[in-house]
């Protein structure tokens, strides 16, 4: 009798330790979502919508939008079709040695610091061009985003089955038309989950573009190899300040950084569960 | 051989452009680092000494602290991880309604993804005061004689902060390596454990055992994040040169010793050099960490496959 209640002790012991091992794990981030709507929404109301449009100097982080903005783009426009190649590339050769080490380099790739791709993005950029810019911070952005493609290319192309491949080719195709113009369209969505996923991750990078963009809020940024500036990086620099005026302006620009990474990410990822071929 | 068709045509030199860009990222930092490595030798990883000075012939670069800060940081931060990740993953295969169930993933995947600085900026403004006030200065008060609480908390930026944030930020990551292992043990096993009268605990226990592998490659993934982490650490650490136990004193890691120190190297005739060469220990380190993670993982699951 005695032995079976320890049992039941411990089990309940158990439990609870789960359960609430399992709230600390993500009460943070309720507590930082609470945290920035809270501080944040002080700030921005405090200087009204000059906030979101004016210069740094009138009290806004307009530029530093219009930064991140420009450096999400066109980090996609040089990161996504050379991704969606690479990822195809490792779908269609999942068992050669080149493929076998693509997928290996990917990997490494998701998980290698961020900082050290700005570093080296100021070597051979910035420093040959002379300046920061707006073409250094995107290509940096760029190595970030590619992995994330690549592997939700490859990873959505291996879910199609397999008739639809052999239907493909039963039709006389070339590969290279069945792969890109038959599969590819039917992983489209899995694909475009891994690009937006990719894009609101880059849009929230700080250490890349530490030494390639140079940081530019008070004016809005001209031409692509000149200065720019992006939210993440304001924040960075705006919590380093010892002025409690620049605290509060940080907590704002986090603010929209957050609406933006929330506004982007969570549909995607409350769609992701329909994704089924 | 087969033949090279238009497919091969147009993606090889987009796989040739990816490991391109790895080898000359890897080729650039030996490169950059050679100086130091001839001016200070082993040194510049094995000495403990910052002297920035105008004049080249004094300068004298070694990164032990900051490496120091580097793994001490990570531990602490995968001590936080390994509990919570483990135990959010029992929770969310075993126990946790559907509906809950969703919320948490969804909840963890957003963790994952956040942008680091609004890490950063809770970590500074929220997390380093209440720590100091709530943790570590009643801690010293009590406990000052153990070595890890040796060091009064003069301003709350501290190895401990910095541990604690990487923790809560690598969790998610350490949780989906080991959600994914845990919902992939057999259902029998699972009734076989409570088919012999096994409490919940103990067949946890059981079952835990199987995915063994799969937690430990989750884990070294997570120190590889948390090695790597930048801004997050730099705003919390306190960035200064020490080499103490104690985690309530600041300290620097090897990332954000070049977010910090990076912007004005130039001034300095060794200081870039020494610095790539920082960089460089960062991606050997990441590579060779991310490398066994991912061989652990693979091979796990290529057994269970069988």
């Amino acid at each position: 009798m005695w032995a079976f209640n320890l049992r039941g002790v411990k089990d309940l012991v158990f439990l609870s330790t789960i359960a609430v091992l399992t709230a600390l794990a993500i009460l943070p981030l309720l507590h930082i979502i609470y945290m920035v709507f809270s501080n944040g929404i002080g700030a921005i109301m405090d200087t009204g919508p000059i906030f979101i449009t004016g210069t740094l100097g009138e009290g806004g982080i307009g530029p530093a939008i219009v930064g991140t903005l420009m450096l999400t783009f066109l980090s996609s426009l040089i990161g996504i079709p050379i991704a969606f190649a690479v990822g195809i590339y490792a779908y269609e050769y999942p068992d050669s040695k080149i493929g076998k080490a693509t997928t290996t380099l990917l990997q490494i790739m998701l998980e290698f610091p961020t900082v050290l791709v700005g570093l080296f993005v100021m070597q051979v950029l910035v420093i040959p061009m002379g300046s920061y810019s707006a073409i250094a911070g995107a290509f940096a952005l760029a190595i970030i985003m590619m992995p994330y493609v690549a592997v939700y290319t490859k990873e959505s192309m291996s879910q199609i089955p397999f008739t639809f491949r052999e239907a493909a080719f039963s039709l006389g195709t070339k590969r290279f038309r069945a792969l890109f113009q038959v599969l590819a369209p039917i992983a489209k969505r899995g694909i475009l989950t891994g690009v937006l996923i990719s894009m609101a991750k880059v849009a929230g990078e700080t250490a890349p573009l530490l030494f390639t963009v140079g940081g530019l809020y008070q004016t809005y940024p001209d031409g692509l190899d000149s200065p720019i500036g992006a939210i993440p990086l304001l924040i960075y620099t705006l919590v380093q300040s010892p002025n409690p005026a620049d605290h509060a302006m940080a907590w704002g620009a986090a603010l929209v950084l957050l609406v933006i990474f929330l506004g982007a990410f969570i549909p995607i990822r409350m769609s992701l569960k329909e994704v089924k071929l | 051989m087969r033949k090279i068709d238009a497919f091969d045509l147009l993606t090889s030199p987009a796989v040739i452009t990816v490991f391109a860009i790895f080898i000359w990222m890897l080729f650039v930092y030996l490169m950059k680092s050679i100086p130091a490595f001839h001016r200070y030798g082993l040194d510049l990883y094995f000495a403990n000494i910052w002297n920035a000075t105008e004049d080249p012939s004094r300068e004298q670069y070694g990164l032990l602290s900051p490496i120091f800060g580097s793994i001490y940081t990570s531990l602490i931060a995968i001590g936080i991880a390994l509990p919570l990740s483990i135990s959010y993953s029992i929770f969310v295969i075993d126990y946790a309604p559907k509906r809950i169930k969703n919320i948490l993933i969804i909840t963890s995947d957003v963790m994952a993804g956040l942008p680091t600085i609004i890490y950063g900026i809770w970590g500074a403004f929220f997390l380093v005061p209440t720590l100091k006030d709530s943790f570590m200065e009643p801690v010293y008060e009590r406990l000052s004689f153990v070595p890890i609480f040796s060091t009064e908390p003069i301003s709350g930026f501290s190895i401990m902060a910095a541990g604690v944030l990487l923790g809560i930020m690598v969790t998610p990551f350490a949780s989906a390596v080991i959600r994914e292992a845990y919902q992939m043990v057999p259902f029998k096993y699972k009734e076989s454990a409570y088919a012999l009268g096994l409490t919940r605990y103990e067949s946890t226990k059981l079952l835990l055992g199987y995915i063994k592998p799969a937690i430990n490659s989750g884990i070294i993934l997570a120190f590889g994040r948390a090695i790597g982490e930048t801004v997050a650490v730099s705003l919390v650490v306190g960035n200064s040169f020490n080499l103490g136990a104690s985690m309530f004193s600041p300290g620097y890691t090897v990332s954000s010793l070049i977010s910090n120190q990076f912007g004005n190297a130039f001034i300095y005739e060794h200081m870039t050099s020494a610095l790539y060469a920082a960089g460089l220990f960062l991606f050997v380190i990441g590579l060779i960490v991310n490398l066994i993670g991912l061989y652990v993982l693979r091979r796990w699951k290529k057994n269970v496959g069988l």
